[in-house]
């Protein structure tokens, strides 16, 4: 049976584990995905996930919006490892709690992501492969070498190519 | 504030080249025995009292902290030496005689009883994540907003 996200956090907060079980399973791979998306590495990354579910199991009754508990999730992770990759001084860590999800990250929920590889595939070279290349992480270096580019504009031009994707999206979005 | 990460992030997802390793999983799949049922949050708060002119540190290079809720105050003095953390703590206004602490990492829970004057102490933690629950006899346990002490 498929339960919805709201049931899902209602069940968890009555005590229902398996619930619990179940969200992780949904919503545990694109926090990973986030937090090495923002250049943790896989220990720091594994640090900020769990701090993601703790944050969540103390906030489970007050969700302003459990229908999007992954973008809440989701930009929990983010604040997290941006904050860890900021400080790099000993001391305690407390990112504020999340209120509203970051509207981008609808591109996570499985329709925008079908949506998301489909306009990559739609991009003109160099972006096309350039965002495949960045999907399988294979750093600048390698990425430089694959495209021809000088190793300090795979930087500038992943930016730009993240923009045309941004700006394909939202028109394929208004045309729908 | 750009939000590229949701866009690489989305990128990775499709590839599938990087998944969230099972361990990571599980991890998460454990956080819900760190469940406090009915526990009121207490938040961290900024506090004159004990900020010192280097900012929240002590003189010893300790980190202080306060947390309050339900009219509870929680005052954590967190030291952080040899790769492990030490905790001393107040409760304020004092619960009373039955009340308790628990110190929580995600794999270490320390109950200790409260002094008088409503101190605790743990030593010889994990860095990482640390709450820590007072249980009140007959009210809602007060548990500190999860922090990450780095070492």
């Amino acid at each position: 049976m498929h339960r919805e996200p709201a049931d899902l956090l209602n069940a968890a907060a009555e005590g229902d584990r398996s619930a619990w079980e179940e969200l992780e399973s949904r919503f545990g791979p694109l926090m990973w995905a986030v937090a090495r998306a923002c250049g943790l590495s896989p220990a720091d990354a594994a640090d900020v996930v769990q701090g993601a579910w703790l944050r969540l199991l103390q906030h489970l009754e007050t969700i302003k919006d459990p229908a999007r508990v992954g973008g809440w999730l989701a930009t929990t992770v983010r604040r997290e490892s941006l904050l860890l990759l900021h400080k790099d001084r000993p001391g305690i860590l407390s990112a504020e709690v999340v209120e509203d999800p970051d509207p981008a990250t609808a591109v996570l929920e499985t329709d925008g992501r079908q949506l998301l590889w489909k306009s990559v595939s739609a991009l003109h070279e160099p972006c096309r492969t350039l965002l495949q290349l960045v999907a399988i992480d294979l750093g600048s270096r390698q990425t430089a070498l694959r495209l021809g580019l000088p190793m300090g504009s795979v930087g500038p031009t992943r930016a730009r190519c993240l923009e045309k994707l941004r700006t394909l999206i939202s028109s394929q979005e208004t045309a729908q | 504030m750009t939000d590229d990460e949701y866009f690489l992030a989305a990128l990775r997802l499709a590839a599938g080249n990087d998944p969230i390793p099972a361990h990571v999983s599980t991890a998460a799949r454990d956080v819900y025995g760190l469940r406090v049922p009915r526990a009121r949050t207490a938040d961290p708060v900024e506090c004159a009292e004990i900020r010192t002119s280097s900012g929240p540190r002590g003189a010893d290079g300790s980190h202080l902290v306060r947390f309050v809720a339900s009219g509870l105050t929680f005052d954590l003095e967190v030291t952080v030496g040899d790769g492990l953390i030490d905790i001393a703590g107040q409760v304020f206004p004092y619960p009373g005689e039955d009340a308790y602490v628990d110190v929580k990492t995600p794999h270490l829970t320390l109950t200790r009883a409260l002094a008088p004057n409503g101190q605790f102490a743990a030593t010889g933690l994990p860095p990482g994540w640390l709450s820590v629950v007072c249980h009140r006899p007959g009210r809602a346990p007060v548990q500190t907003r999860w922090v990450r002490i780095r070492p």
